[in-house]
């Protein structure tokens, strides 16, 4: 059955999108590629334990953003989370530590978050679209499955190479030849990532976050467990540096995952060489460069009347979780104005 | 004359330290004077005001000629940030003929204020006006791309430019401008404009096209080298014997 809008992506812009019309009145459905809700703020669980895999904790300043923080139900915010920050950074996203941001985290891990925006949406999981086309008035996405869901309007909620990957699929369009060209110009960066889990406390560890300035492999290090109540382990949130990720970004898992390890014993000491377990993680576009910031959403009108939006986190200022869902958001409201 | 002028707009300074107001426009615009210094510039003899405000980190200036603490119908000129025109003299713009000659024809009066609104071209920031213009290189500049990149946001610009005459305790302005509604806008914020001056650009081989071209109120206008001019003031650009 035709929607009047069909979401592929179901990160926190998508999401926030697809909410936004929903409660517009609006019929949306979401199409995801992965198990899980939330995309890049993702939380595994070991043994029960979350652990944080993407982004470590929530930072903004706008009040319609931290309001929609407010409303996840269900969980324990641990406010000031990292109150303990070891090194200079610098964080993935400007102003992240700054004195006028506000900073916290969830007990039950950050893709809570993702779980609430997604509540009451009708989201395919395991769904990854291989390519869109214009047909009559809307839209044809036809998944790589072979099912073909149609939409009046589309958005693309993807990581910035991605949106680039499909708008490739549709056949030159005049109106999307700037938006093309626009895109170009932004770019996201890599971040091989390794989760080490060892001893419930073990080592009594200073920190929560720690940026191994000296580290040409590691940009981050973070005590995730201090994050979680009775903890069955300690775990380490491994986080390469954009550039060395880069370089490795097509090697097997097995060959830069013990590096990392490696590394992380050079910096917190060689009791971290003997994890219990790893889990090593590929962000292929893990966030958009400190370079790239758009103003606002891209929402284009095709021949037909039917429109194409574009959000995640280069389409607001700031990068992150909040550029993320306020281009979701914004988006919603642009095409609700339109219509 | 100078001893008290200086000793008016120095205590203005003073006065501010302790300013505290609800703000101007939906963002609540608060600007206070923070210092002031003697600016000797080619254009004149001038005085420079630096505004401290509560929105960004950047600071705006008061480009200040004559006693202005007080007066009525001071001429009055509000200039946008263009780094690319105002100090690198792009053509591709005319931001650096509006502010030299705003300056010139303030310096030449008895008094008269340009505001330096420092909000450069396109919203956020400086590499994405550029981003723009190299859209622009390649024809590629529509409104969606130009809306995601950012644009000046004028009513901002408005609010703040407000405040900073009513701080400096301006009495009623002459508004240097060739647009209407930005006399509409500060009215709307307090400020008494006693009249407009159209802002006429002397004619000088880079500008010599508009006169070709005649006025054109809106939309692109293309240079000699086929480079369209873009307008980054919230100003059309009026050079002498130019017709409408």
């Amino acid at each position: 059955m035709p929607q009047d809008t069909v979401v592929v992506g179901a990160g926190i812009a998508g999401l926030a999108c697809a909410r936004g019309l929903q409660r517009d009145g609006r019929s949306v459905v979401v199409l995801e590629r992965a198990r899980g809700l939330g995309g890049r703020c993702a939380t595994r669980r070991f043994e029960g334990q979350p652990v944080d895999v993407g982004p470590m904790f929530f930072h903004g300043h706008e009040p319609a953003f931290l309001a929609a923080l407010e409303e996840v139900p269900g969980v324990t915010v641990l406010e000031g989370w990292p109150a303990r920050v070891v090194g200079n950074g610098p964080p993935c996203q400007p102003g992240a530590l700054d004195d006028f941001t506000r900073r916290f985290t969830f007990a039950e891990g950050m893709n809570a978050f993702a779980k609430h925006l997604a509540t009451g949406l009708e989201v395919h999981n395991q769904t990854t679209v291989a390519r869109i086309q214009p047909v009559d008035a809307g839209f044809e996405v036809t998944a790589q499955d072979g099912t073909v869901f149609r939409g009046r309007d589309l958005v693309l909620a993807l990581a910035l190479e991605e949106t680039r990957a499909l708008l490739d699929t549709l056949p030159p369009i005049p109106e999307l030849a700037s938006v093309h060209a626009l895109l170009g110009m932004f770019f996201s960066v890599p971040c091989l990532t390794v989760i080490a889990g060892y001893p419930a406390g073990s080592q009594d560890l200073p920190w929560d976050l720690l940026y191994p300035d000296a580290s040409e492999a590691l940009q981050l290090i973070a005590q995730d467990s201090a994050k979680r109540r009775d903890p069955r382990f300690l775990t380490l949130v491994c986080q390469a540096r954009p550039r060395w990720s880069r370089t490795r970004l097509e090697q097997p898992m097995v060959e830069w995952s013990p590096e990392l390890i490696e590394e992380a014993g050079l910096v917190v000491g060689p009791w971290a060489l003997k994890p219990l377990w790893t889990y090593p993680h590929r962000w292929r576009h893990a966030r958009v460069d400190r370079s790239c910031e758009l103003a606002g959403p891209v929402q284009v009108a095709l021949a037909q009347g039917q429109t194409l939006g574009l959000a995640g986190d280069v389409f607001a200022a700031g990068g992150g979780l909040q550029a993320a869902w306020l281009s979701g958001t914004r988006l919603a409201q642009a095409m609700k104005e339109k219509a | 004359m100078n001893n008290s002028m200086d000793a008016k707009l120095n205590d203005l300074v003073e006065r501010d330290r302790e300013h505290e107001c609800p703000g101007l426009g939906p963002e609540r615009v608060c600007v206070r004077i923070v210092a002031v210094a003697k600016l000797p510039s080619r254009f004149g003899d001038f005085r420079v005001v630096a505004f401290w405000n509560n929105r960004d980190q950047k600071d705006h200036l008061a480009i200040v000629h004559g006693d202005v603490v007080g007066a009525e119908d001071v001429p009055t000129r509000v200039h946008s940030e263009c780094l690319t025109g105002d100090v690198l003299g792009s053509l591709r713009c005319d931001c650096r003929d509006q502010l030299e000659t705003a300056l010139m024809r303030i310096g030449e009066l008895e008094r008269g204020v340009v505001l330096y609104l420092r909000q450069e071209g396109r919203g956020i920031g400086l590499a994405n006006k550029i981003r723009a213009y190299a859209l622009q290189d390649r024809g590629l500049d529509t409104v969606e791309a130009n809306l995601a990149l950012g644009f000046r946001d004028d009513e901002r610009d408005y609010a703040v430019a407000s405040h900073m005459l009513l701080s400096l305790g301006i009495g009623s302005v002459r508004l240097m401008t060739n647009n209407p509604d930005k006399v509409n806008q500060l009215t709307k914020y307090g400020v008494k404009v006693s009249s407009r001056l159209p802002h006429l650009l002397p004619p000088n081989p880079h500008n010599r096209f508009y006169l070709e071209t005649k006025a054109r109120r809106s939309g692109h206008v293309m240079d000699f080298s086929g480079t369209a001019h873009l307008q980054e003031q919230s100003d059309p650009v009026l050079v002498e014997g130019m017709l409408d």
